[in-house]
């Protein structure tokens, strides 16, 4: 198995406090940075290094560093620690496990965009998480790595965490910026982007916790050392956060590339006794499915999207032989439409409609015509929405009508799940 | 410029512009909820789906700039199919309410649902249900069912208007349009939420119910009420008025108004409406009045000659009214005794008039004792507008209370009561020392320092007043002394330096158009001459006299030493037993006719309704008067009394600039002096609709002198007195009104018997134990 860089706290017990993080090379990276890197050549080393943005859309994070507009504006960080994509659950063990490789990261990425006010945006229910970073930051600060002047380089940063509300969408940048600042979550019109117009209108940086935790490491084994590993478009390391009927479920840094079927049957252990693949989401509830013929698909950004689906978070979610896809589908949507802004039509009634047709024709109440039905409100929805979260509502669903039209047909014509399986009754609750 | 194609046409339009827009300069129309051009794109909707070409998705129209070469198709398959779905989903949760819809027949989600929408419906599940009905405030009403979440009205109060009373509520497909903790919105704008709401959720409560489509007339107007004279139309049914929306007007208006004016449309139904004629009073025969005062005009004139007849117009009269009476006035009573019922004394030539377009392109604006929230609403929200486009914009509030708000901030120099003028003088003088025009002003100031304002505030002021590109002033014509430092400094000044007249009545233009003096030392003359047994006769069109002009004892000794007094009106004058007839009078809606407002533009209002009762046009009671003297007018058919058509200005005409020193202002001495202001909720035509929000508490003072003479911290009754006189009204406390002023609406009944200056205030005993 190969070693742990970002999950060091797999190895390291009690990383979580000031002192063992330290002891155990910690703060390391940032003084380094300090000492041997200009911001700009932080950039560079970034870029070099292919780092792409873990929150799912693998955005290249120097390339997004490069935007920033020269124009003497104050710059913000800010930490996209709102995970909430169903099967995804990386960001929650980084900060609630390790909350100094964070900051240090964060120090890190604010002296390389010269930003000098950062916050992590962390989601309302992790709330170990955030007194875990709260504490952490504290300590940072009682050590002056955070503050003015930090070290004597002249570099100054303030950190502050701040907890959401409890919406999905505060996950989507903008929606993020709006609830920062203490708006209703929805999403903004782009662009400008946030490096033009973020926060408060100033030119801000956002990016998810493993991304920024990346630049520890990055710092201290360079450019070179991330693309050694991953494939050439994507570089590097990623936690995938395996859940399901696995042997060990949980969260795995592999290099990028690496086959799906090498992160389900050697990381996570293999289907428990006596089950089998029946599908894959590999990439948090937003994706379509993968099959088990796809099984060694490579996990890389453009391979799984080869195969039809995407990465996005990493949330690989295996459902085995006893999953109804019906009742699995059914669930997925229905967090979209508890999960949809409102903002939009689509997104709105869209996910709205496909929840009740799902949990009818799970429940045994479907006609043959919903299935039209539902083919085509998600047609409707899939490209018309403001922000991606309409189309994330229907990765699962779409994916799922292809490969298991024959689930829903037997649901339909057999006025009951086929599989026996328990029946929710969720209507419009 | 950007050059792209619609639909196989060409156009070229600038940087920056929307599809949406684009589209409609080639009078192609593409479906919206959400975008507004005031508002500016959001969306939210997704109604506006175009193709362009080489983008792979459907665009909306409303958030797409235009670029060079684009090719946009506003038709076709894909853009069918997808406007169909989304008006398949507005619909799946809308109630079918439209056969009991206020807004049936005018909805955009009827007219959209029946050219682009789907036939007939595929959703079984059962809706989701929301409140009906609900208030917004006393005048707007909520359903939430309704309601598609454009968020036009929540952005309209919050970022438009800066007042956020209105927010969503919820998430997803359960959010709603409510207000912030539920309590009523109270802003003066709310009622433009009914117009902007593009479906039936948002509506007006005392239209509730009372119309639809087929059975509803509406006409072109303008608003009465203020010299604003917004642009709306007009609804009546069966011979009522029973609604008044905005009539937005491209490049010029968004057809917003205010609460006041928009709500306050049922003045001519007020259970006081003058319906019949009193002569002494006694009721009587409209032909047996107007006999009666015809013949006491031909006994002044046998007495005393026709300038023993004076002749005021106020009211809602309009332009071509003040003509008939005018003419009348003068070719067959043979009087020049023509005056306006005025409420302050400055006055503005035509030639320094600005424009609202100069707003537009204002870089700074000067209040001069005007708060246009207060006093001409409207304006208020396109000053706003032009900060929100222009955040350089300087504002300056000069007078004795602030008149910047948190909705339109800038700085403000605190004057004394009294000394706005000398203080813009003497800011000048910093600047331009050597002007002539200058030097005569400060002739007689000698070293008069004003006071609370330092040399430095005064040098500040001096260099901005001259270095503004486009000067914009809003003046409250309370001092005469202030309309000729502000002739000098637009004549001193190379740029532009427009003024906008914020003071009423709201057609004074048009009636000094048509031949009557709007100098307020005319009518003050008038009634003098009244009070001294010059003028014998007085006819008063419309005007309230005893609550408009600044000094009621004068009013009451002119109306005591008068042989007729003749009114006529809509309201009968409270209390004036020397009234000695009373004509009622065809009013607004009930007439065609123009209105010239502050822009000094020409707008015409279209009869809606017929006069109820015996109340007649003007027209009736002169021609009949003309004829009693034997003097028949003679009128044209379609008679216009403008060469301008509706929307043009007032031609211009060089007035000559005639400079006097200004007088050292008086001290004032007292604990507590009273100035009066213009507010908008007091400003006549009384209205039952309105009645919930007139202010119950329209005084002002500063919290600490409440605090000290015991007020409560939420308002309250004081007696105001002054000498002989008191009056007790209602006070609120605002930080705005500086320590040591009380500042009370000018219009308001009985606020004329005192005068500006020294007051006692105290708590009001008999209310407080009542
Ligand atoms: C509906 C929705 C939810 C999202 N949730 C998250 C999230 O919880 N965490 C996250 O880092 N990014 C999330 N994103 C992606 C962010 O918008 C953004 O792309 C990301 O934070 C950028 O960081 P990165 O470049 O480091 O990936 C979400 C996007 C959408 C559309
Ligand atoms: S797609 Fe629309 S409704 Fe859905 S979350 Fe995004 S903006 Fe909100
Ligand atoms: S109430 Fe009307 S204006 Fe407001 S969001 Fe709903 S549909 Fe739009
Ligand atoms: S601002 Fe004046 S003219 Fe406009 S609606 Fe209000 S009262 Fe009427
Ligand atoms: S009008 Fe374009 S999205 Fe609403």
């Amino acid at each position: 198995m190969t070693q742990h860089y970002l999950l060091r706290n797999r190895d390291v017990q009690d990383i979580d406090q000031f002192d063992v993080y330290e002891a155990n090379g910690g703060y390391a990276a940032m003084k380094q940075a300090f000492e041997t890197f200009k911001p700009e050549e932080l950039v560079a080393m970034v870029k070099k290094s292919g780092l792409r943005g873990r929150g799912g859309a693998g955005f290249p994070t120097g390339m997004k560093w490069g935007f920033l507009p020269k124009d003497g504006r104050s710059r913000y960080l800010v930490v996209n620690s709102d995970e909430a994509e169903p099967g995804t659950f990386k960001d929650r063990e980084l900060i609630e496990e390790n909350p100094h490789q964070l900051i240090e990261g964060i120090i890190i990425s604010s002296y390389a965009t010269e930003a000098s006010e950062a916050y992590i945006y962390c989601r309302g229910e992790f709330r170990r998480g955030a007194e875990q970073l709260k504490r952490a930051v504290k300590e940072a600060y009682d050590h002056g790595y955070l503050g003015t002047n930090i070290l004597g380089t002249g570099f100054s940063l303030e950190l502050k965490v701040y907890r959401g509300a409890g919406a999905y969408i505060c996950g989507e940048e903008s929606a993020l910026l709006e609830s920062l600042e203490g708006k209703r979550g929805n999403p903004r019109l782009k662009p400008p982007f946030p490096a033009v117009a973020g926060l408060y209108g100033g030119p801000t940086v956002v990016n998810n916790v493993e991304t920024i935790c990346n630049l520890p490491p990055l710092v201290t084994y360079g450019a070179e050392w991330y693309t050694s590993m991953g494939t050439d478009k994507s570089p590097g390391l990623k936690i995938m956060s395996v859940s399901g009927r696995v042997k060990r479920p949980g969260n795995y840094e592999i290099p990028l590339g690496t086959p799906l079927r090498t992160l389900i049957e050697e990381y996570a252990g293999g289907l428990l006794p006596g089950h089998t693949v029946k599908a894959v989401i590999p990439g948090g509830s937003s994706v379509p499915l993968l099959m088990p013929d796809q099984l060694d698909t490579p996990l890389d950004y453009e391979s799984i999207v080869k195969a039809g689906s995407m990465l996005g978070s990493g949330g690989c979610i295996v459902l085995d032989e006893q999953v109804c896809i019906v009742g699995a589908t059914a669930r997925l949507v229905k967090f979209y439409r508890e999960e949809s802004c409102g903002k939009c039509t689509p997104c709105r009634e869209g996910t709205y409609w496909m929840t009740d047709v799902l949990d009818r024709v799970e429940m045994g109440k479907g006609e043959p015509r919903d299935l039209e039905v539902l083919a085509d409100v998600a047609d409707n929805i899939a490209g018309k929405c403001f922000c991606p979260l309409g189309d994330a509502s229907l990765g699962v669903l779409v994916s799922a009508l292809k490969h298991f039209r024959h689930e829903f047909e037997a649901h339909v014509a057999e006025h009951t799940c086929p599989m026996g399986a328990r029946l929710y009754d969720t209507v419009n609750h | 410029m950007i050059q792209l194609t619609i639909d196989g046409q060409e156009i070229t339009v600038p940087a920056g512009t929307m599809i949406v827009d684009a589209a409609a300069k080639l009078g192609i129309d593409i479906p919206i909820y959400c975008y507004h051009q005031a508002l500016g794109p959001l969306g939210a909707c997704r109604m506006c789906l175009v193709e362009v070409e080489k983008m792979p998705k459907l665009a909306t129209a409303c958030t797409t700039a235009v670029s060079e070469g684009m090719v946009v198709r506003s038709k076709g398959p894909a853009v069918d199919k997808g406007r169909r779905g989304v008006l398949e989903f507005l619909l799946i949760n809308h109630p079918l309410d439209c056969p009991v819809c206020d807004k049936g027949g005018e909805c955009y989600l009827q007219d959209y649902t029946f050219e682009y929408g789907p036939g007939n419906g595929r959703f079984q599940e059962p809706k989701i249900q929301k409140l009906k009905d609900g208030p917004i405030n006393e005048f707007v009403l909520v359903d939430q069912e309704r309601c598609v979440l454009c968020q036009r009205c929540v952005r309209f109060m919050g970022e438009y208007v800066g007042e956020g009373q209105l927010l969503l509520e919820g998430r997803g497909v359960e959010t709603v349009v409510t207000t912030v903790d539920h309590v009523p919105a109270t802003s003066q704008f709310t009622g433009n939420v009914i117009d902007l709401c593009p479906v039936g959720a948002l509506l007006s409560a005392p239209y509730h119910h009372k119309g639809r489509p087929w059975n509803i007339e509406r006409e072109e107007s303008v608003c009465p009420h203020c010299p604003v004279g917004c642009t709306s139309k007009v609804t009546a049914r069966e011979g009522r008025v029973i609604r008044m929306e905005g009539r937005p007007i491209p490049d010029r208006e968004w057809g917003w108004l205010c609460d006041r004016g928009r709500f306050g449309y049922d003045f001519g139904y007020h259970p006081d409406r003058l319906l019949t004629s009193w002569v002494q009073g006694v009721e009587t025969s409209a032909a047996m009045a107007t006999r009666q005062v015809g013949q006491w005009i031909q006994e002044t004139i046998n007495q005393d000659g026709g300038s023993a007849v004076g002749v005021i117009m106020g009211g809602t009269h309009t332009t071509e009214e003040a003509y008939q009476v005018q003419r009348f006035a003068r070719e067959v009573i043979g009087t020049e005794n023509l005056a306006i019922s005025r409420s302050e004394a400055g006055y503005l030539p035509r030639a320094l008039n600005g424009t609202f377009d100069d707003i537009k392109k204002a870089d700074m604006v000067l209040l001069l004792g005007s708060d246009p929230y207060d006093a001409v609403p409207v304006v208020h929200l396109k000053l706003r507008e032009r900060w929100l486009r222009y955040s350089a914009l300087k504002v300056i509030g000069i007078g004795p209370t602030r008149l910047t708000r948190d909705t339109l901030p800038g700085q403000d120099v605190i004057t004394a009561p009294e000394q706005s003028a000398a203080v813009m003088a003497l800011a000048l003088a910093t600047q331009r020392p050597e002007d002539a025009n200058v030097k005569t002003l400060l002739q007689a100031l000698g070293d008069f320092s004003p006071s609370g304002v330092s040399p430095e505030t005064l040098t500040e002021l001096g260099v901005q007043l001259l270095g503004a590109e486009h000067l914009v002033s809003l003046w409250d014509g309370m001092d005469p002394a202030m309309g000729m430092v502000l002739a000098v400094l637009a004549e001193l000044r190379e740029k532009p330096t427009p003024i906008l007249p914020t003071f009423g009545p709201a057609n004074w233009r048009g009636w000094e158009r048509a031949g009557f003096s709007a100098h307020f030392e005319d009518l003050t003359r008038i009634l003098e001459h009244a009070r001294d047994g010059i003028i014998k006769t007085l006819l008063v069109f419309g005007a309230d006299l005893m609550n408009e002009y600044p000094d009621r004892a004068l009013v009451q000794a002119a109306f005591d030493r008068l042989d007729h007094v003749v009114v006529e009106g809509v309201q009968p004058p409270e209390d004036s037993p020397q009234v000695d007839a009373l004509l009622p009078g065809a009013t607004w809606a009930e007439v065609y006719g123009t209105y010239i407002n502050m822009e000094a533009r020409l707008q015409v209002a279209m009869a809606s309704v017929q006069p109820p009762g015996q109340a007649r046009p003007v027209k009736t009671y002169v021609n009949t008067w003309a004829h009693i003297l034997s003097h028949p007018l003679a009128w044209e058919e379609d008679w216009e009394p403008f060469d301008e058509d509706s929307g043009e200005l007032l031609p211009l005409h060089p007035a000559p600039l005639h400079v006097t020193p200004l007088k050292v202002p008086a001290a004032i001495d007292g604990d507590m002096i009273l100035i009066t202001g213009a507010l908008i909720w007091e400003m006549s035509e009384p209205s039952e609709i309105l009645l919930p929000r007139i202010p119950a508490l329209p005084g002002r003072i500063n919290p600490e002198d409440a605090k000290n003479l015991g007020l409560d911290i939420h308002g309250g009754r004081m007696r105001v007195s002054q000498g002989e006189t008191s009056l007790v009204t209602g006070m609120s406390l605002d930080p705005r009104v500086p320590k040591g002023l009380l500042w009370l609406p000018q219009r308001m009944p009985g606020v004329n018997t005192l005068q500006p200056g020294p007051i006692v205030l105290s708590l009001a005993k008999e209310e407080v134990t009542a």
